[in-house]
């Protein structure tokens, strides 16, 4: 009985010494608390159904920052992988019938299949020119897909594709799952050595390969494990809606994806999906006023990133978090002295 | 005889119509220092360039420890023991100095040594403890001055582990006192030892630099290349009285 009591003593002061101690962490805590307990305050269908579709367009946010973000290879086409993530779950769900939870991660494989196809003649290019040739991929996939209309749907897409579970609460806890989990994953890999690598290669890719790393090999790993997870997004997307459509590969898929990720703070991972979690629910507030719509959207993510060129998640955490100049630890903006080494924050 | 480290053989490059290296030969023994000077424009940076893969010469070959290295991607290069620094200095600026130096101390070569050292924080943190920068080491690379730069450029390219260390300009824009400590550090690594889990050799090296003064004390021979193609090869003393020398770096006497 000591021993029980000892060790719950121990787990709460390492929860009071290191997620208390920080704003930052305490936010994610709630985030996580509220988004599993949300159920047991309303279960309303609609606000269910908008937090399902802010989580899948989180993964998909999070995975272009992953690619983009991080690795620098600007991807204005990121559609492309939700699109094949999306026909690909959808064609193996109604041509094979096989089941939904078994086409999802098989649909993200030809997803990553897909990054490599892209990702292979993409490695020559840099900036600009790898931009503009990612925006074609997706294009050139949708000429493919109306081109084949008994393959695929056509213009129509997909429809009649099973959902993973048909009860309300059953589909929020998988995708909210799948969303938290897939999350964290993806924040580990950018905490990893391989994030490291990462960000060097956006920083100088010719310095990273005189210090000796692959290049190729880790450019092609951010492709696949960005198409594996915007994969996944586009899979767990169809089968909820119960459609795979053209409108998966659309251009303008592509580039809200780009909005969330810089209006959230770019090479963040919790950036782009804090975004997505404002920015999503505050598209179906505005639908109050239908008109202006679009409109009030543009003019929110203009004034942020006029105010907040680093991105809105970036600014909120520096202005409650202080960077000791010391030991570069971050300490809650109220502190006058650094946590670990005392140091003055002023 | 010993196999030599390094051996050049009548390598060419040439942008468009500007032949920036012609035909140069040279070899190098184990654990050599070789100055590289010449006037600017000469191709010193070429030629170190040819020697890392960043640039593919037009012809010749270039043979380390009798593996051939023309043709071979950088990261291989760099995985078989020769490692470069920038004349222009290329850090990761938004990423700390130490994340700088874990990338080298992440190549196969650097990561697959040492049975009991498997952090690559501390074995980085080495590094830049012997470049003289690591109480800056959390610091973004962002703030550093062109002379810690270039100490860290020295700590990136000594955490890869290399035989021959090509160094490209150590002293550009140092200070004196500065020049001084880069030059003991230089010396300190040639010597060889164990610096803190950072265990050197003493790797050959080829240095191209200005400051002949600061140069002379450090290498056992010097090669001089003008318009790309080796003008002189010997010690230090043989090449500062060689007329030809002379005349290249100062020009053809007026009387």
């Amino acid at each position: 009985m000591g021993l029980v009591i000892f060790y719950v003593k121990k787990l709460f002061k390492i929860f009071r010494n290191e997620v208390l101690v920080l704003p930052s962490r305490v936010v994610v805590g709630l985030f996580f608390i509220v988004l599993l307990g949300l159920p047991l305050v309303t279960q309303d269908p609609y606000f269910i159904r908008i937090i399902i579709l802010t989580s899948i367009f989180a993964i998909f946010a999070a995975s272009w920052d992953l690619l983009s973000g991080f690795t620098g290879q600007m991807n204005f086409g990121h559609a492309l992988f939700f699109g094949v993530g999306a026909y690909g779950s959808a064609m193996l769900n109604i041509h094979f019938n096989i089941p939904p939870w078994a086409t999802i991660p098989m649909g993200a494989i030809v997803a990553v299949l897909a990054g490599l196809i892209v990702g292979i003649p993409c490695l020559r290019l840099k900036h600009t020119y790898l931009a503009l040739t990612t925006l074609a991929f997706p294009i050139i996939l949708l000429g493919i897909i109306i081109a084949l209309p008994d393959i695929s749907g056509g213009e129509l897409g997909m429809t009649g594709l099973k959902r993973i579970t048909e009860s309300l609460l059953g589909n929020y806890y998988l995708h909210v799952g799948v969303f938290l989990v897939l999350a964290v994953i993806m924040w580990e890999i950018t905490d990893s050595n391989t994030g490291i690598i990462f960000h060097a290669i956006r920083e100088d890719e010719l310095a990273v390969k005189a210090s000796g790393i692959n290049t190729v090999f880790y450019k092609l790993l951010a492709f696949c494990l960005s198409g594996f997870f915007a994969g996944i997004a586009g899979g767990l997307y169809a089968h909820y809606m119960r459609i795979a459509g053209p409108s998966t590969l659309g251009v303008d898929q592509s580039f809200t994806v780009v909005i969330y990720a810089i209006f959230g703070g770019a090479a963040t991972i919790y950036g782009p999906i804090a975004a997505v979690f404002i920015l999503f629910p505050l598209l179906e507030v505005f639908r109050l006023w239908p008109e202006y719509r679009m409109m009030l959207f543009a003019a929110v993510v203009l004034v942020i990133l006029l105010y907040m060129p680093e991105g809105l998640i970036h600014w909120i955490r520096d202005k409650i978090e202080k960077e000791c100049p010391r030991c570069k630890i971050r300490n809650i903006a109220t502190r006058k002295t650094c946590r670990i080494c005392t140091a003055n924050l002023d | 005889m010993a196999e030599p480290l390094l051996v050049v053989e009548s390598v060419n490059k040439s942008f468009g119509g500007l032949k920036a290296v012609n035909d140069v030969s040279f070899r190098m023994e184990q654990k050599e220092v070789l100055g590289l000077i010449g006037p600017n424009g000469a191709g010193k940076t070429t030629l170190l360039r040819l020697l890392t893969g960043i640039l593919k010469p037009d012809s010749g070959s270039v043979k380390f420890k009798g593996k051939e290295l023309v043709g071979r991607n950088i990261w291989n290069i760099v995985n078989l023991g020769v490692a470069c620094t920038f004349q222009n200095m290329r850090p990761f600026r938004r990423l700390p100095i130490i994340a700088n130096v874990m990338v080298s101390c992440l190549s196969p070569r650097s990561h697959g040594k040492g049975e009991w050292v498997k952090k690559v924080e501390n074995k980085a943190m080495d590094a830049l403890e012997f470049a003289g920068i690591s109480d800056m080491a959390l610091e973004k690379a962002s703030v550093l001055s062109q002379g810690d730069l270039k100490r860290l450029e020295v700590a990136r390219a000594i955490a890869s582990d290399p035989e021959l260390l090509l160094l490209d300009e150590p002293f550009g824009g140092l200070s004196p006192a500065e020049t001084d400590l880069m030059a003991k550090s230089i010396r300190r690594l040639h010597k060889g030892g164990r610096f803190g889990r950072l265990h050197s050799e003493g790797p050959a090296m080829i240095i191209v630099e200005h400051k002949l003064q600061q140069l002379m004390k450090i290498v056992d021979r010097i090669i001089v290349l003008n318009f790309g193609t080796l003008l002189a090869e010997g010690t230090p003393d043989e090449v500062v009285n060689n007329p030809q020398v002379i005349e290249a770096y100062l020009g053809k006497g007026g009387d």
